[in-house]
């Protein structure tokens, strides 16, 4: 039977326990979320927010207070739910012992890979992310954005069906970060799932097609990235707005961020915008400019943690 | 379809990392060192004098006088490398567990389609075969250049190698409870070393519990004796075996220590299991 969904969760929860305080601390909260295969599905939340916690969850390195996880309809903590899986960690140590080559082998080792199937597979990878000169030198010598290549390159390594990164592009330069999008394009035509878990919300923009935007480690918004964007929206800039007028602005459902002048009040609709102008025109403020906009996943992301902060 | 062993795998880059930290290298050239004194203690005949001495004043029975001073210099030779190589394996491989809990490290080995006991216990015998390599040096180069010497071959002492290595094993278990639970190398060092002088104190059951007053003691005494593996037990039935001692108490000594080792390992990969990382 072929699972329609790679991650599929319901309810999943971890409290973290001091041990001698008894405090506890919830990083994720009532988690319910599905991964539709052959998607591109990027998970966002500002630090703290639960996403690595959720991750770790799903691939058993942190056992869930509450709920249920499972990665192609089979239960995560079981070891064999992992095989498909292939996972880039965020500030990974991969040994430094080990020649790029030999760190390869071993994770593929680990992956349940044969040996002769290994040695052809490590040629290709090495290929594919350019590190075919650095097969034989030890990690020791390699730079941050070779390391996070190499690590992409232990994550295909056995083929996988779902690929979870945490971070992909970190370290990685302009060119590196493009280049790294173009495999992971190539690998999506395919069939493989890819999971990323990223503070970039441009690249989860431009590559994702899927988006969750965690809060406080619960489900804040999810959705298709094409529809979450689509929406336009009208820009207000404005300065010496008083403090009970922006709480005014907010409760209409506009969104504030500072600017350089003074204040840029962002909204849905024409009519909101108008009810913001009216309100800071109402208590002296001054109006600087309005135009059109159209909205970007960081204005969704951002109005969708200051929903939160407001509520 | 069959897939490659992870165990294999895990041992294999226990024995690189070791390698790759010198130390293996450091055990190998610690334990060449001990071997370079013994051929230098040879060379100057501190050996063959004592052999030639043993001769002269026992003309009745000098063969078979001989030979009992052989194996007793085997038997205190062979106390020697078993504590030796103990405490070395130990400041050895205090290291290797903590460094596969590494944050960065673990979650990736987590992810791939191993179950944590078999992460735990790969680490574990890769450990035990580092220092079954070193031990089988050491142990077999002096029996090798004792028997050149002396020309008596005692293959009893070659016992120092399995006993060395078992009590090693059982120590090992406390070395990764420590680490598991603290990720702590030198923590993970002082329990086993206090671990190994507590059991010589322990060992010396038939004074104290003589000498103690009340019979709860007494019985604390022997109940600590019991669950503590025989470091100094075991050292004792190696030497009585290889002098020929047909009461040697061997057999209680290596189950006792086997049922801690067994119940400690057991519990750090319960305590791995719960971890979160």
């Amino acid at each position: 039977m072929t699972a329609e969904y790679a991650i599929e969760t319901s309810g999943l929860e971890k409290v973290y326990r001091s041990r001698f305080r008894g405090r506890e601390i919830r990083a994720v909260s009532n988690l319910t979320l599905r991964v539709p295969v052959g998607t591109k599905y990027g998970l966002l939340g500002p630090n703290g927010a639960g996403k690595t916690t959720f991750v770790k969850m799903l691939l058993s390195a942190v056992n869930p207070t509450l709920g249920h996880a499972a990665l192609f309809g089979r239960d995560a903590r079981d070891p064999e739910a992992r095989r498909p899986v292939g996972y880039l960690p965020e500030n990974h140590r991969f040994p430094t012992y080990l020649t790029g080559r030999g760190m390869l082998d071993f994770y593929g080792g680990l992956s349940g890979m044969e040996s002769s199937e290994r040695t052809k597979r490590i040629s290709e990878l090495l290929d594919l992310v350019g590190l075919a000169n650095w097969a034989d030198v030890r990690l020791k010598k390699f730079s941050k954005g070779m390391l996070q290549r190499l690590g992409l390159a232990q994550a295909l390594m056995h083929r996988p069906r779902l690929l979870v990164l945490d971070e992909p592009t970190d370290g990685v330069d302009p060119v590196g970060r493009r280049e790294i999008r173009d495999i992971l394009n190539t690998l999506t035509g395919s069939g493989v799932t890819v999971f990323i878990n990223s503070h970039l919300l441009s690249e989860v923009e431009a590559f994702c097609e899927y988006v969750a935007i965690l809060r406080k480690g619960e489900l804040a918004l999810e959705g298709k990235v094409s529809s979450l964007v689509a929406g336009r929206g009208f820009r207000v800039c404005a300065s010496n707005v008083p403090e009970q007028a922006l709480l005014e602005i907010r409760a209409i459902g506009a969104s504030i961020l500072p600017s350089a002048e003074g204040l840029e009040i962002h909204t849905a609709t024409r009519e909101q915008a108008n009810m913001a102008i009216d309100t800071i025109r109402s208590v002296g403020g001054l109006i600087d400019a309005v135009a059109a906009s159209s909205t970007s996943l960081e204005d969704v992301f951002i109005r969708t943690l200051q929903n939160g902060k407001a509520a | 379809m069959r897939h490659a062993s992870p165990l294999w795998e895990l041992i294999s880059d226990t024995f690189q990392e070791a390698r790759a930290r010198w130390l293996f290298w450091g055990l190998f050239a610690l334990s060449s060192l001990l071997i370079a004194i013994f051929l230098f203690v040879l060379k100057i005949d501190l050996v063959q004098g004592a052999v030639t001495l043993m001769g002269a004043q026992s003309t009745s029975k000098p063969i078979g006088d001989i030979r009992e001073f052989v194996n007793h210099s085997y038997s205190w030779v062979s106390i020697a490398l078993y504590i030796w190589g103990t405490f070395l394996a130990i400041f050895a491989s205090a290291g290797l567990t903590p460094s596969v809990l590494e944050s960065g490290r673990i979650g990736l080995l987590l992810s791939k389609p191993l179950t944590r006991t078999r992460l735990l216990l790969g680490r574990y015998l890769g450990n035990v075969c580092v220092v079954a390599l070193n031990h089988i040096y050491l142990i077999s180069s002096v029996w090798l250049i004792l028997g050149i010497k002396t020309h008596i071959w005692e293959p009893r002492f070659l016992l120092a190698i399995p006993i060395s290595i078992f009590i090693f094993a059982v120590l090992l278990c406390v070395v990764v409870l420590i680490g598991v639970l603290s990720e702590s190398a030198a923590l993970s060092v002082m329990v086993a070393v206090a671990l190994m002088l507590v059991s010589t104190i322990l060992a010396q059951r038939q004074v104290v519990v003589r000498l103690l007053s009340s019979q709860w003691s007494r019985d604390l005494w022997l109940a600590f004796y019991w669950i503590v593996p025989k470091v100094f037990d075991l050292g004792a039935a190696m030497k009585q075996i290889i002098l020929y001692d047909r009461q040697a108490a061997w057999l209680t000594p290596i189950w006792t220590s086997a049922a801690f080792g067994i119940g400690v390992l057991f519990t750090a990969v319960y305590a791995f299991q719960r971890r979160d990382f």
